[in-house]
């Protein structure tokens, strides 16, 4: 339906189409204006698509009208997540404990996780247990090359992990801990590509944060595994299962493990373990 | 930064409006749709990588979520609630123009979806086209020939095919 109008660019669909939504180039309007003059056929049908659009907007504005009902409120879905948070929180505490009782006990805590968690969300933690218990072993003993690409091209880094699962990822940044970010790199896992970050404090203990894509269909709550010395903390959230490995103790792990949760998860303004109820904002 | 609490519920309106649209007329499922959309927004908030640009995040979240619910309950027939609904609210007296709206909605619920949601970013939510590829996941020219299709396929069903 191109069609030439005098000397300038022929006018298009494109330039029609951008007529009716307000959206043509002012300097476009009198050629414009002058092939619809021209074109009586293509101005009635171009006045038809615009009063359908006005007909369309009026129509929805009828039904869709009325008042917003309070479960889209902002201030009730906040609520409403601040009480999910906190009952996570909670659970790291409980977590915590019954650790603590299995120690006591000589009660082997995988026992009482795995007796804890669904039996596909053990299957995952599990596995990310062990991928990332492994690629610590690998690569936390590594003197040239613990890391594919340093800190110094961190947005970088970010950008290509995150690509590569299909997911914004970030590098926690562990420095309150007196940890530092070395890098990362990509690792081959079952179900997809996994990325890890490596820090490492003045001591040069270091500790890694694995990802990797986990459709879950929910949230994992945290468990711990130790192995030979090695401590890790797992957990899943929002379609990502993450785990963080070090040979340091319990505590400090932990503690490591909700930096890294609140930084990764959304509300990032709450620190400490199981705290007072926060006011509504 | 900005009260997000604020920011997100201007937006309320015109996501509502969208889904309620995408959903042909369901209105509990375009809600369903739109919390979904809000709490992801608010779980992701400091993903946002385009300060400016919350509206067109927003739309983005919502399209994605829609069309993986849609090809999850593929198989599932759809419940067509748009007419029906139109049908019920004809009795406040201004017939005439609910009878137009009705006819008008019903022939744009049988749009293809992927008509459908380009008629209703750029016609109804006032996107730029640009902004409609963006959160479609197509190139401009696919929303170019997409306006084209919807907006013709539309006016022939309202206006009797065309005559040269």
């Amino acid at each position: 339906m191109r069609a030439t109008a005098g000397p300038t660019e022929a006018v298009g669909e494109d330039d029609l189409h951008a007529y009716i939504d307000g959206r043509l180039p002012s300097e476009r309007a009198d050629d414009v204006d002058a092939y619809l003059a021209a074109h009586p056929e293509v101005q009635a049908r171009w006045s038809q698509y615009a009063e359908q659009r006005q007909a369309l907007r009026t129509a929805l504005a009828a039904q869709v009208g009325g008042s917003i009902s309070t479960r889209l409120r902002i201030a009730h879905l906040l609520a409403a997540q601040r009480r999910r948070r906190r009952w996570r929180l909670a659970r790291v505490a409980a977590a915590v404990g019954f650790l603590m009782l299995g120690a006591v006990g000589g009660w082997g805590a995988r026992d009482v996780f795995s007796a804890l968690s669904s039996s596909s969300a053990a299957a995952l933690a599990t596995a990310v247990f062990d991928d990332a218990i492994a690629a610590h072993r690998t690569y936390s003993v590594e003197t040239r090359h613990p890391v594919e690409v340093g800190a110094s091209e961190e947005a970088h880094l970010v950008q290509w992990l995150s690509k590569r699962l299909g997911r914004q990822l970030i590098a926690p940044d562990l420095t309150a801990l007196g940890f530092r970010l070395m890098g990362g790199r990509l690792l081959p896992a079952d179900s997809g590509p996994a990325a890890m970050f490596m820090y490492e404090d003045g001591k040069g203990t270091r500790v890694s944060c694995y990802y990797i894509s986990a459709d879950l269909g929910g949230e994992a709550e945290f468990e711990y595994r130790e192995e030979n010395g090695l401590g890790a903390f797992y957990w899943a959230d929002d379609g990502l299962a993450y785990a963080i490995t070090a040979r340091v103790d319990r505590d400090l792990l932990l503690k490591m493990a909700e930096v890294v949760y609140q930084q990764t998860s959304p509300d990032r303004a709450k620190p400490k373990l199981p705290s007072a109820p926060r006011k509504p904002s | 930064m900005p009260d997000r609490a604020a920011l997100l519920e201007a937006q309320i309106p015109g996501l509502r409006c969208f889904a309620y649209a995408l959903l042909r007329g369901d209105q509990e499922r375009a809600d369903d749709l739109v919390q979904d959309t809000l709490e992801r927004a608010l779980a992701r908030w400091h993903l946002r990588r385009n300060e400016g640009n919350l509206r067109g995040w927003l739309y983005t979240i919502l399209y994605n979520r829609f069309s993986s619910d849609q090809h999850r309950l593929q198989r599932r027939a759809l419940h067509d609630a748009l007419t029906t609904q139109t049908e019920q609210r004809e009795i406040d007296g201004r017939q005439d123009s609910a009878l137009a709206h009705r006819d008008l909605l019903r022939a744009f619920s049988a749009l293809p979806e992927e008509q459908r949601s380009v008629l209703l970013l750029i016609g109804v939510e006032d996107l730029s086209y640009k902004e409609a590829a963006r959160v479609l996941g197509v190139p401009i020219g696919t929303v170019m020939s997409r306006l084209s299709r919807g907006r013709e396929r539309l006016r022939q069903e309202m206006y009797g095919h065309e005559r040269k």
